[in-house]
């Protein structure tokens, strides 16, 4: 049980304080309600080049990393398709400096031509580092395309075309902060060794004077339901040929997406998950497998992916695949199986719990998601799956024409 | 209130980091265990460590294989009982072996200790090997480093230790593809026999630890014979390449991947201490010198960095970071550039402040719950250290003068000692 007070300033800013006088550290996590989907599609990556920017210096401040390094901190930052997510963590004795940061940032960023060109730069070379020079890099990029035709889950987060982030110019950069990043649109939790009394007094001072901004609405295009199973073959020089295969699911707000995560679970949480105890180790038709949940807050996809061993049948492969899912709606050692992945479940979250960093990123993704209490009731919800649940699940989201595959072909002679 | 001034409030020292010391007890058998009490969660860590690590293997992948092995069949247990149980009860359990050491770590709800100190006998004194099982890991081992193989970053790896330690020595050894084929059950079990002994044991426990904790190891693991033999130190055949400069090129790639470093003292010398702040200093955090230069200033990199490490029988440096092709050069020119402004010019106060504190903060976050305490306190027991190492180290942050750096960097970072690995296309 995580314990928090909650309160709301007159801006619209959003405050979760957890107390744990275990540590020395305060960690502060800043939710900005914004991601790659709210970009124009001419303009895709800007939410996460916006990330990189927010450290070249603010208002006030011209560096925003070294005040903080000044006072033993650290800190760090992720963008996805719906958030752009800061946090920190620092001794309790310096947490004003962490507020002072912040809140510059906030008020205004230093827009420098200097620093949008080497970060345009930096964002190009990750781009290559993580989907160019990897083995099975670009799947994901083909991927999305094919799953999403009209809403912006259809590029991802680093952006469809580096050409986008090299045509950005500071006065799109300016528009983008002013209609997105405000105190009415963030939602900040500090974790650790913090009083409620300072929390608020210090969240007052340094947020309190910033004033409501008028945030972009958002209207996103929602996906149509899709009718037909969408297909893609490429070939890669890559030593094995890997099938990525997805299909639609619901928003995460609602009880199919805990259903569903645990059928994810059942099929590939562990080594005794069903895909890799039938497919890597009975069946040995791939070296790895894996099933997850995007974890969208919009409609999301559940994703299986896995690389095949020399000289498996391509058809052979999805096929087997199609049979351990299958496998679920029948009596089989489910209920123990269900059990299992249920004990599990409660014994990661308990562990995640554990870091006061991923408390406070947990507590403001759930405020996000309606309520900050939700990070109190999300085992219970996943343990309260029925078997019943289960089958409906995998009936109504595992159909082909819901799906959509990526096969990763191998060019290269077998060895 | 809107008359804020917006400037740095005070900036108070960072407090001393308080480390708890484990409490140690030996099992009926001589079997060291270190318990460490900490957090808020009723959950623990336990470590068993042995020394089975790269070092100690006669055939490449025998030291690795013998530890993946481990979960793998047991005498009372097939490899899908052993896995279901572990996830039944909520148990993760990490299998490793690194280049001195092997062993496991499971992460569990503190109630079921007895659950998890019986698995652990299982997996730990009792593996079949059983030749199935171990064909297909080596098929599925070979198409990981097949897949491996194709990543800059690994080629480089795998290339900088072979130039530092040699081609012959464990340390330095690359895996070829017929190394895949070489291991039968009796080599693993010759391996195990000979290294998995209670005599090369030990045991690291952190957590809100159940009280029953000592008593039930005890009964669970003192029945367990020692034996094992002392390997003949390999140490002689350590010898680093002469080619210091090594080009691997691998077409088709928009990055090269560059390593440069030497290798260098560990932990147990007094030097080392202040030797991690110019490592800091020059690469190891985010505003170090080489982030600052070559990723926020000119913007050739996603990241870079420079780290030292502690082997039992040695120790090295190394400065790490992928560069488009077309920068690669510049990008080595300016790491050794700086390297030289570290041998001759003192850094300055205001720099030196913030490098201290950095690492005070640091600190509190190394001996931050009970994972962190266990991991701190093995990478100081591992080299026959103890707190004190840590206090030493805390104590050189605060005190360690320019000129100190000055001298360090003269003494560790002879340019003509470092190697250069680079991978990428020509």
């Amino acid at each position: 049980m995580i314990d928090y007070e909650r309160f709301v300033l007159e801006n619209g800013l959003k405050v979760l304080v957890h107390k744990d006088k275990s540590t020395p550290l305060i960690a502060m996590n800043i939710l900005y309600d914004v991601g790659s989907r709210d970009e124009d599609p001419s303009m895709t990556g800007l939410a996460h080049l916006f990330e990189h920017l927010m450290f070249g210096g603010s208002k006030n401040i011209p560096d925003y990393d070294t005040p903080l390094q000044l006072v033993g901190g650290e800190n760090n930052a992720f963008t996805n398709n719906d958030i752009t997510n800061y946090y920190m963590t620092v001794p309790s004795e310096n947490i004003e400096t962490g507020f002072w940061l912040e809140s510059d940032r906030m008020l205004e960023l230093d827009f420098s031509m200097k620093n949008l060109n080497t970060q345009k730069n930096v964002v190009t070379e990750e781009f290559n580092q993580r989907y160019l020079n990897q083995p099975y890099g670009d799947a994901i990029l083909k991927l999305r395309p094919l799953a999403y035709k009209v809403h912006p889950y259809r590029w991802p987060t680093i952006g469809m075309d580096m050409a986008h982030i090299k045509n950005t110019d500071l006065e799109q950069v300016k528009s983008f902060f002013f209609s997105h990043y405000a105190p009415n649109n963030a939602i900040i939790a500090l974790t650790g060794n913090i009083d409620y009394d300072l929390a608020f007094k210090l969240s007052q001072k340094w947020f309190g004077p910033i004033e409501k901004r008028t945030v972009q609405s958002r209207n996103l295009p929602s996906e149509p339901e899709q009718t037909e199973e969408s297909i893609l073959s490429i070939e890669r020089d890559v030593p094995s040929s890997a099938i990525y295969k997805v299909w639609h699911i619901g928003p995460r707000n609602s009880q199919d997406f805990y259903t569903l995560d645990l059928v994810t679970d059942l099929l590939a949480g562990g080594e005794s998950g069903r895909l890799h105890t039938n497919l890597v180790r009975g069946k040995k038709l791939f070296s790895e497998i894996n099933a997850y949940l995007t974890a969208d807050i919009d409609p999301g996809l559940i994703i299986v992916q896995g690389k095949l061993m020399k000289g498996v049948d391509l058809q052979q492969a999805h096929e087997s695949i199609k049979e351990v899912i299958d496998s679920l709606k029948n009596e089989n050692g489910i209920e123990e199986d269900m059990e299992k992945v249920k004990n599990k479940f409660e014994s990661s979250t308990v562990f995640s719990n554990t870091s006061i960093l991923n408390k406070a990123a947990n507590l403001s993704f759930c405020e996000l998601l309606g309520n900050a209490g939700i990070i109190n009731t999300e085992v219970e919800t996943y343990r309260n799956v029925s078997r019943k649940m289960v089958v409906e699940a995998v009936e109504r989201y595992f159909i082909s024409s819901n799906s959509s595959t990526v096969n990763y072909l191998s060019t290269r002679k077998e060895r | 209130m809107n008359n804020l001034q917006r400037v740095q409030p005070p900036v108070f020292p960072v407090e001393k980091v308080l480390i708890p010391e484990a409490k140690f007890f030996s099992l009926s058998n001589g079997v060291p265990v270190y318990l460490i009490e900490a957090g808020t969660e009723d959950i623990m860590r336990i470590e068993f460590i042995f020394k089975a690590g790269l070092i100690r293997e006669d055939l490449p992948l025998l030291a690795s294989t013998c530890n993946m092995m481990l979960s793998e069949g047991s005498k009372n247990y097939s490899s899908e009982e052993l896995n279901r149980l572990l996830d039944y009860y909520g148990i993760f359990l990490n299998q490793s072996a690194e280049k001195d050491s092997a062993g496991i770590v499971l992460f569990f709800l503190n109630k079921h200790i007895e659950k998890v100190l019986e698995l652990s006998r299982e997996i730990l004194f009792h593996p079949v090997f059983p030749e199935p099982e171990l064909n297909s890991l080596m098929k599925k081992r070979l198409r990981w480093y097949l897949v491996n193989r194709e990543k800059v970053q690994t080629l480089a790896i795998d290339q900088f230790f072979e130039s530092l330690f040699g081609k012959n020595h464990p340390y330095g050894h690359q895996v070829i593809e017929s190394d895949f084929e070489n291991l039968t059950p009796s080599f693993l079990s010759d391996f195990h026999r000979r290294n998995y002994t209670t005599r090369n044991m030990a045991v690291i426990i952190s957590g809100k630890i159940n009280n029953r904790t000592a008593e039930l190891l005890d009964l669970i693991f003192a029945n367990i014979g020692s034996g094992g033999t002392d390997k003949e130190d390999n140490s002689n055949l350590m010898r680093g390449e002469k080619i210091k400069k090594v080009h691997i090129n691998k077409p088709g790639t928009v990055q090269t991947s560059v390593r440069i470093g030497s290798t260098t003292i560990n932990k147990r010398h007094s030097d080392y201490p202040g030797l991690k702040v110019l490592d800091s200093i020059l690469g190891g955090y985010f505003g170090s010198r080489l982030m600052k230069n070559i990723r926020e200033e000119k913007g050739y990199t996603y990241g870079i960095s420079s780290s030292i490490s502690s082997l039992d029988l040695s120790g090295y440096k190394v400065i790490s970071t992928e560069v488009s092709n077309k920068n690669c050069q510049k990008t080595i020119d300016e790491i050794l550039k700086e390297i030289k402004v570290l041998q001759n010019v003192p850094v300055k106060k205001e720099e030196m402040a913030v490098v201290r504190n950095y690492m005070s903060g640091e600190m509190l976050r190394m001996f931050d719950g009970p994972f962190a305490l266990a991991e701190s306190f093995r990478s100081a027991w591992e080299f026959g250290l103890d707190n004190s190492y840590y206090h030493r180290l805390a104590e050189k942050i605060k005190t360690i003068t320019p000129d100190e750096i000055i001298e360090l960097a003269r003494t560790y970072y002879k340019i003509d000692d470092l190697y250069e690995i680079t991978v990428g296309s020509e």
